[in-house]
């Protein structure tokens, strides 16, 4: 008897985030959209093992090659390859270079960047392109006016549209609760500046400030765009922290902690931020999906980065001037429609599975 | 009330200098300026030589270093002229003024839209609340609102401008309007409304998601108050509880809302005007830009920046009519 009370006395009880993740897991829409999400990234991961034109695993004079993560960086593809003149096509000069050599292919040769010719891949035919791109057993999404395959462009888009949602709102939280925290914790003329210049940056739109910078930062990458994107998002963020810091600052474990001699920063990150990180990260969680609109609205409006990457919206832009090809809209409509539905889902999951006036209401 | 209002009239006027001053600084550093994009664009032999660029730049004002530009701009504006575009050769607040109507019949119809359709159903929403026809719409609305309005534009496109063609329910693609200024103005308004269809659905679903989905939320927060019970406990029936007792306390939310799609009104929606090529705000914004038109820029910035602010300030004092316990001083 006694030894059971010890066992009940010793389980430690249950934490915020175990507990929240106990709710989280009770909501089937909340749990499927999570596995969405798992499941785009570890299609944006795998991305040149589903489709390329170059192999995942190949033997060559003797050597082990894994040209196919010259998809993530150029310089990661071996420079034997360039060295011995290989173009980017791989099957037949493989076989023609080195006859001993073997290749594991990615499930779906066709590469996102350029058309497939004839005879690429031993006895397939050529990509269609202009209006004859239908979706076929070959291209399962069909293909773009140029011939490039677009279920190859949506695979490799997986990891730019997945990239977008983390770098900027990475940044944007960052800068979000750095400027909501200083506010709130410290109060005075400090409040005053970081919540006037969150006004100022939320009275100018959006779009036309990501527009103007677009223009500023002349030579657009993807990463500029994630960075310009972040840059400009933050303002809600920043409100929230403020009022969490606000409320948390007068708190009696915080007053402890200044009592035992903790600095200002130590205080505000080690002792308010864990604290008031749940209802900050609905936001953050709801600012993914935003981010991936922008993102896809300026690569629609022909502003994203430049032409060799493949981003969703590049693709939904090239069908802005061809409206029959339906198979452009279609299907990185719906990725990109899926994509911020299931963000939505889980950042809702969240709020319900962390938001104490919630939580008491479904008792 | 009143030196409430001073205080924070003033507190605008301060975050409008800095704004503009903010987006005037960034138009400024980008690349090129409106000679050089507009000419060079068109046609590459019409550039303008060094001398005569320089000429036009002087008479433009535009050879000085940007913050005195600012400050002949903003010493201007406190005279009440915006300036002249210089790509459009007209005056910025009579370039406003052509685009402001087509904005706002889209985007007020849009408005009244949403709101007449959003409060019924939010209402039905939490009347229902949990039932298998409420998960349902909820369900719909939801995704509605993950829907990027691109893709909803395109789609509507394909649909009503390119499988419908030749059909009774074919839609005009892009434009305002396909008749001469000298038809009839009845037929004219026909053409108008018909071309107006496809961007009103686009920007009216994603508000009415939101905002059926705003309304229900706070209904439900309300409904769970004693005051509720009490009604309930006093006999009243349950649609007398929902409006009667219930929604009118959720109206102080709903006001900032409204307060806060003030400026979207009048700016009109970038993405969508650019699409159906809709000669509003939002598109001479996008233009301004490309064709970094500074004073337009400027001006539409102004506006913005000022309806913002204002709808901030009007909600604030809704509040204060809404609810006679808030009191703004």
């Amino acid at each position: 008897m006694r030894v059971t009370e010890e066992t009940e006395a010793a389980k430690p009880s249950r934490g915020f985030w175990s507990d929240a993740w106990q709710r989280y897991r009770r909501r089937p829409i909340g749990m499927l959209a999570l596995c969405f999400v798992l499941f785009l990234t570890s299609v944006a991961l795998f991305a040149p093992a589903i489709a390329g034109t170059k192999p995942v695993v190949c033997s060559y004079k003797g050597n082990l090659y894994f040209p196919c993560l010259g998809y993530f960086n150029r310089s990661w593809e071996s420079p034997i390859f360039t060295k011995d003149k290989f173009r980017g096509t791989y099957p037949e000069n493989l076989k023609q270079k080195d006859p001993e050599s073997w290749a594991i292919w990615p499930l779906v040769f066709q590469d996102p960047y350029r058309r497939v010719r004839e005879n690429e891949w031993p006895g397939r035919r050529e990509n269609p392109s202009r209006d004859e791109g239908h979706p076929t057993r070959l291209n399962l999404f069909g293909t773009d006016q140029y011939g490039v395959d677009i279920f190859a462009k949506m695979v490799h888009g997986t990891t730019i549209a997945l990239l977008v949602g983390f770098v900027s709102m990475g940044l944007a939280g960052s800068i979000g609760v750095l400027v909501g925290a200083l506010g709130g914790y410290f109060g005075g003329w400090v409040d005053m500046i970081t919540s006037r210049l969150t006004e100022i940056v939320m009275c100018i739109p959006t779009l036309v400030l990501i527009l103007a910078l677009i223009a500023v930062v002349e030579k657009p990458t993807i990463w500029k765009t994630m960075a310009i994107i972040g840059a400009t998002g933050w303002t809600g963020i920043a409100r929230l922290t403020r009022a969490e810091f606000l409320r948390l600052r007068q708190t009696e474990f915080v007053m402890a902690a200044r009592a035992t001699g903790a600095g200002s920063l130590r205080i505000m990150f080690r002792h308010i931020l864990p604290n008031a990180l749940a209802p900050v990260l609905v936001p953050i969680t709801f600012g993914i999906a935003s981010a991936i609109l922008v993102e896809g609205s300026l690569s629609f409006l022909g502003f994203g980065p430049p032409p060799p990457t493949a981003s969703w919206g590049s693709v939904l832009n090239s069908a802005r001037s061809n409206l029959q090809l339906w198979w452009l809209v279609v299907f990185p409509g719906a990725g990109i429609f899926l994509t911020v539905l299931a963000y939505n889902l889980v950042g809702e999951g969240l709020q319900e599975a962390t938001d104490p006036r919630l939580r008491e209401a479904k008792k | 009330m009143i030196t409430y209002l001073l205080r924070r009239i003033l507190l605008g006027l301060v975050t409008l200098v800095v704004i503009t001053l903010m987006v005037y600084g960034l138009a400024r550093s980008m690349p090129g300026n409106p000679l050089t994009v507009q000419l060079g664009e068109s046609d590459p032999s019409r550039k303008l030589n060094p001398e005569d660029q320089q000429r036009m730049l002087e008479i433009y004002g535009l050879d000085k270093p940007w913050p005195v530009g600012y400050v002949q701009w903003i010493s201007k504006v406190i005279r009440g002229d915006l300036g002249r575009s210089i790509t459009r050769k007209q005056p910025v607040t009579q370039l406003i003024g052509e685009r402001i109507g087509p904005t706002v019949l889209i985007s007020g119809t849009a408005l009244f839209l949403t709101w007449f359709l959003a409060i019924p159903l939010g209402l039905y929403a939490s009347a229902r609340g949990g039932q298998i026809d409420e998960r349902f719409t909820g369900l719909v609305l939801y995704a509605l609102y993950s829907f990027p309005t691109f893709v909803a534009a395109l789609f509507l496109q394909i649909i009503f401008a390119v499988w419908l063609r030749d059909t009774r329910w074919e839609l005009p693609l892009f434009g305002m309007s396909d008749l001469s200024t000298d038809a009839p103005f009845f037929a004219r308004c026909i053409d108008v409304a018909w071309h107006a269809i496809l961007p009103i659905t686009c920007q009216t679903y994603v508000v009415l998601a939101y905002n059926s989905r705003f309304i229900k939320a706070n209904l439900e927060e309300v409904v769970r108050q004693d005051f509720i019970r009490t009604a309930r406990a006093k006999g009243a029936g349950p649609w007398r509880v929902l409006v009667h007792h219930a929604f009118r306390n959720t109206l102080i939310p709903l006001v900032t809302l409204l307060g806060l799609s003030l400026p979207a009104l009048v700016g009109g929606s970038v993405i969508i005007e650019q699409i159906f090529t809709w000669p509003g705000m939002g598109r001479l914004f996008f233009e301004s830009i490309r064709e970094r038109d500074y004073p337009t820029i400027m001006g539409l910035t102004l506006m913005f920046s000022v309806l913002t602010l204002a709808g901030q300030l009007l909600a604030d004092l809704l509040y204060s009519i809404v609810d006679p316990r808030v009191n703004v001083d």
